[in-house]
């Protein structure tokens, strides 16, 4: 016998079977199609909400999306119409969070329809309700910790410079040039210091560099520790080959607004600037570090294994790191001359 | 005639794990992924980290290389990855995975051979790094030909490939204590006893 838990369980599938499967096909629309509400944090405090109504011969479900008081749209919304649905999305900010609010539908009593709603938190958790004519709103959990907030910066911070080749490829030429420990040291500390200034700058909104030049600027960054490289390694000097820390400080301070970039692109909190400011670049140097470590290592690896390259293998680092960079230079001056954004 | 016995859920497992990766990759810091176009490459090492089934056997290579020497690891470290590489360019021009019931093989000869610490000569070690290699290779890009990374995700994992190899050989190599050894020896029989499990699923 089915008990009304399975059935429940049942119902909730079958309507989130229906919402992946939402197509605009006159002859399955019926009103018990249920309407779909997406909330994605994108930043604590900030979400991209996705909301769907169905359509049925032009008419929209008579459903009213209300969002708790205290919440602000960020920019314009955005409509979408097809023939079977109607499409909004918008972002919003709400000081302090959805957590421990309520989300009304207001009209959803006087329908038969059903509301799908999914909650995807920064940090990685999702929730899925299904809201009822019979409750018509939905309470949402309360907010995260100081904790999974700083968290959550920090593995941004981890992933944003992981994820950055352009980054790592600059630290990696620069880890080519150094002959020393304590030159190395040096030089991480100063590309370190550096790049802090610049994020702390950009993100407390004192300089801004407009993206498509200082992405070029940073590609021109790597492009110029090629040769410098080969340079290097042909038993040849030169200032940055003496002194690669201050090769690593003057860029640093670029890609430190690069860094910027990424951090103001998840979203800042007015709250919790300091927070975000000092867990986001605790994470850039910990994958900083990290990427340092797995380099340093695979050069003692290759002691060990007294591995012996040919020539032309010995190069390709330096190749690689010129001729990405030159790559990456061209393409990025195209995009800017081109008015990219 | 049709085969109707339960096949291994390697399969759906190094898919899910691939979606997984890109998904975590594609939600995170995407815009440098856009700006370098280096994506596909993170979807391949994020591929070949959520991948046991890849991974392991990979790790077990490693310590058997560790465990015979320094030739065994100099040539692990080109053979392997290069071998991957060509599997992969052939799974990716063929596009059709081929059959997961034999996944179980690579964990128990491998792993057997960690666990017993049998002296081998380069040939043979170099034989299975590149048998190994071609497989996995060959497995990988077939799921690539399907989910779209393509030749650059190959390269991701035979980085992946090259780097771990590289490292566990190495490591095992600088072991002195005798004890130490007998972990490495261990650590093979775990690969084995994995090999035996998957084994055992196929042909249950």
């Amino acid at each position: 016998m089915t008990s009304p838990r399975n059935l429940l369980l049942a119902r909730l599938l079958l309507t989130l079977l229906a919402s992946l499967l939402f197509q605009p096909r006159g002859a399955l629309a019926h009103e018990s199609r249920p309407a779909y509400l997406q909330i994605s944090e994108i930043a604590p405090d900030r979400y991209d909400v996705i909301w769907r109504t169905p359509v049925l011969s032009g008419m929209r479900l008579p459903v009213v999306l209300k969002l708790p008081d205290g919440a602000r749209e960020l920019g314009e919304s955005f409509v979408q119409e097809s023939p079977g649905s109607l499409l909004e999305r918008q972002k919003i900010e709400i000081t302090g969070g959805l957590g421990g609010k309520r989300i009304d539908f207001v009209g959803l009593q006087a329908t038969i329809t059903d509301v799908l709603v999914r909650m995807a938190t920064l940090g990685g958790a999702h929730s899925t309700i299904l809201v009822h004519p019979a409750q018509s709103y939905v309470d949402l959990e309360a907010s995260r910790g100081l904790l999974a907030t700083a968290g959550t910066f920090l593995v941004s911070g981890v992933e944003h410079i992981l994820l950055g080749v352009d980054h790592l490829l600059f630290i990696l030429g620069l880890l080519l040039i150094v002959k020393s420990t304590w030159m190395l040291v040096k030089t991480i500390t100063a590309f370190t210091i550096a790049h802090s200034i610049t994020l702390a700058i950009a993100t407390l909104g004192y300089a801004q560099i407009p993206t498509p030049p200082l992405n070029a600027a940073i590609a021109l960054s790597i492009l110029f520790l090629g040769p410098e490289i080969i340079r290097s390694w042909r038993g040849e000097t030169s200032f940055t080959i003496r002194s690669p820390w201050v090769v690593a400080f003057a860029f640093g301070l670029l890609h430190g607004f690069g860094f910027a970039s990424g951090l103001t692109a998840i979203g800042l909190p007015s709250t919790e600037i300091p927070l975000a400011l000092l867990m986001f670049n605790l994470g850039v140097e910990i994958g900083q570090l990290a990427f340092v470590a797995l380099i340093l290592l695979l050069a003692r690896a290759f002691t060990v294994l007294e591995m012996k390259w040919p020539r032309q293998v010995e190069m390709l680092p330096a190749a690689a790191v010129g001729s990405l960079g030159a790559f990456w230079t061209i393409e990025r001056l195209a995009m800017m001359l081109a008015g990219a954004p | 005639m049709t085969d109707n016995r339960p096949r291994l859920p390697l399969k759906p497992l190094s898919a899910l794990a691939f979606g997984v990766g890109v998904a975590l990759i594609s939600s995170q810091a995407e815009a440098h992924l856009v700006t370098t176009g280096l994506g596909p490459v993170y979807d391949g090492i994020s591929h070949f980290a959520l991948a046991p089934e890849d991974l392991i056997p990979v790790l077990a290579l490693g310590l058997l290389a560790g465990l015979r020497g320094k030739e065994h690891g100099r040539r692990m470290l080109v053979v392997l990855p290069a071998a991957w590489l060509l599997g992969g360019l052939v799974g990716l021009a063929a596009g059709a995975p081929a059959s997961t019931s034999v996944s179980w093989i690579p964990f128990v000869l491998i792993g057997g051979l960690v666990a017993t610490d049998v002296q081998l000569s380069v040939r043979v070690t170099m034989a299975l790094s590149a048998l190994l290699g071609l497989f996995h290779g060959y497995q990988n890009g077939a799921a690539m030909e399907q989910a779209g990374p393509g030749v650059l995700g190959l390269a991701g994992i035979a980085a992946n490939v090259f780097v771990l190899v590289t490292l566990i050989a190495a490591f095992v190599i600088t072991l002195r204590a005798d004890w130490t050894r007998i972990g490495v020896r261990v650590a093979g029989s775990w690969v084995a006893a994995i090999g035996l499990l998957l084994l055992g699923w196929t042909f249950r």
